[in-house]
């Protein structure tokens, strides 16, 4: 007899077990990731006189992203050093670097906040927010063209990431030179994974 | 009477110059690969969520076009060691015998002798990638391709090139190491511009 007394009192210990870990994961949703800065890069394109795509890539950057896939919401801080930008050829690095461009003693980095996400079922589909260059704010939006979460077996943790892209008019930001020879219009290729804390 | 005189005179004026452009269209030209606007770019799948992507070159090499014909010779080649992933450990893990093989193999190269034009511009080159000691069949296709005249310097020139794209399953090289956790397909983006100079100075007007 002592069994079937049992039973119920189990059953209402899962349902008791259950509920608490669901109002646990509800409260839990929201994790914070550090950027993985080996599987982050910002590329960008410029087409070069309507000929071929000149690229380059910044190397130095960090941030953090908080993402709650059950509420769809999320944050992401990036900073980007802009004297760590590459593209194979110095003198070419050079000239970015100075007044024409970038002007990176006035100006050394370029910051993405965002707050505004959009999901794909769990899946991070764009995000909304705004980069600051060159002293000047502007908002953009960031498509995923993928978007994925794993766990990774180096970290022994859950990694998130994906590939994003925007078209930027540069001289939203006050950047001018060269126009129209070299185009208004840059294309930037965001890699990105970030670890679970 | 000026009939029979003319004709004689004529003809083989007409056919010298008939022979002329064909020749002179049928002459292959050659370009000179700008070493600061010709770059190969590959794009793999890190755990099928993002792109690792890297820079390879400048592009070395030769090309010889003729858009009349249809036809062309392009060489190219690149040293492996150069590649730049913005990661120096990275860069040096890949330069290793079970990936670039740059020590024993420091250079890769391609070479397209089938080329397709379409309205004079390279629609596609097909030819053999060589990577690691072993060859393979490779198409780059055209994403765009242009050519301008470039009267910036003392030496004016044609400069043609554009954007072309091509796929390599790394496997099929030998380069298997980090499968399947990183992709087998590389995507690759070969940036070219190549210039010609124009033997005949342009008479600028003030």
């Amino acid at each position: 007899m002592k069994k079937f007394v049992l039973a119920p009192a189990l059953a209402a210990l899962a349902v008791a077990a259950a509920s608490l870990a669901s109002f646990c994961s509800a409260h839990a949703q929201t994790a914070t990731y550090t950027l993985d800065p080996t599987h982050t890069f910002v590329t960008w394109e410029a087409l070069h006189f309507g000929t071929s795509t000149s690229r380059g890539r910044f190397d130095k950057k960090e941030g953090k992203v908080e993402i709650d896939r059950a509420a769809k919401t999320g944050k992401v801080d990036i900073t980007i050093d802009m004297a760590s930008i590459t593209t194979g050829v110095a003198p070419f690095d050079n000239h970015l670097k100075g007044k024409d461009f970038f002007d990176v003693t006035t100006h050394p980095t370029a910051r993405f906040q965002a707050s505004g996400f959009s999901f794909d079922g769990t899946k991070v589909s764009a995000v909304q927010g705004t980069l600051t260059m060159l002293g000047k704010t502007q908002p953009v939006e960031l498509q995923a063209s993928r978007f994925n979460c794993y766990d990774n077996p180096f970290f022994k943790r859950e990694v998130c990431g994906g590939d994003f892209e925007v078209t930027i008019q540069r001289s939203q930001w006050g950047s001018t030179s060269g126009l129209p020879a070299i185009p208004d219009s840059i294309r930037l290729l965001v890699q990105v994974e970030a670890i679970k804390q | 009477m000026k009939m029979p005189f003319s004709l004689p005179f004529s003809l083989p004026f007409v056919l010298f110059g008939l022979l002329w452009s064909s020749l002179a269209q049928a002459q292959p030209l050659q370009y000179v690969l700008d070493p600061e606007r010709s770059w190969v770019q590959f794009e793999v799948l890190h755990f099928n969520t993002s792109t690792i992507r890297g820079r390879i070159g400048p592009v070395n090499g030769s090309v010889l076009l003729d858009a009349a014909a249809g036809s062309g010779d392009v060489r190219l080649a690149v040293r492996t060691a150069t590649v730049s992933t913005g990661l120096g450990f990275f860069d040096a893990r890949l330069r290793q015998d079970d990936l670039l093989a740059s020590e024993a193999f420091p250079e890769a190269y391609f070479v397209a002798t089938r080329f397709t034009f379409i309205q004079g511009r390279v629609a596609t080159l097909r030819g053999e990638f060589t990577w690691r000691g072993v060859s393979q069949p490779l198409q780059l296709t055209a994403l765009r391709y242009a050519c301008r005249l470039d009267d910036s310097t003392a030496l004016p020139a044609e400069v043609c090139g554009g954007d072309f794209e091509g796929e390599v399953l790394r496997s099929e090289y030998g380069a298997s190491f980090g499968l399947p956790l990183v992709g087998n397909r590389v995507r690759l983006l070969v940036q070219v511009e190549g210039r010609r100079p124009i033997p005949a100075p342009r008479v600028k007007t003030p």
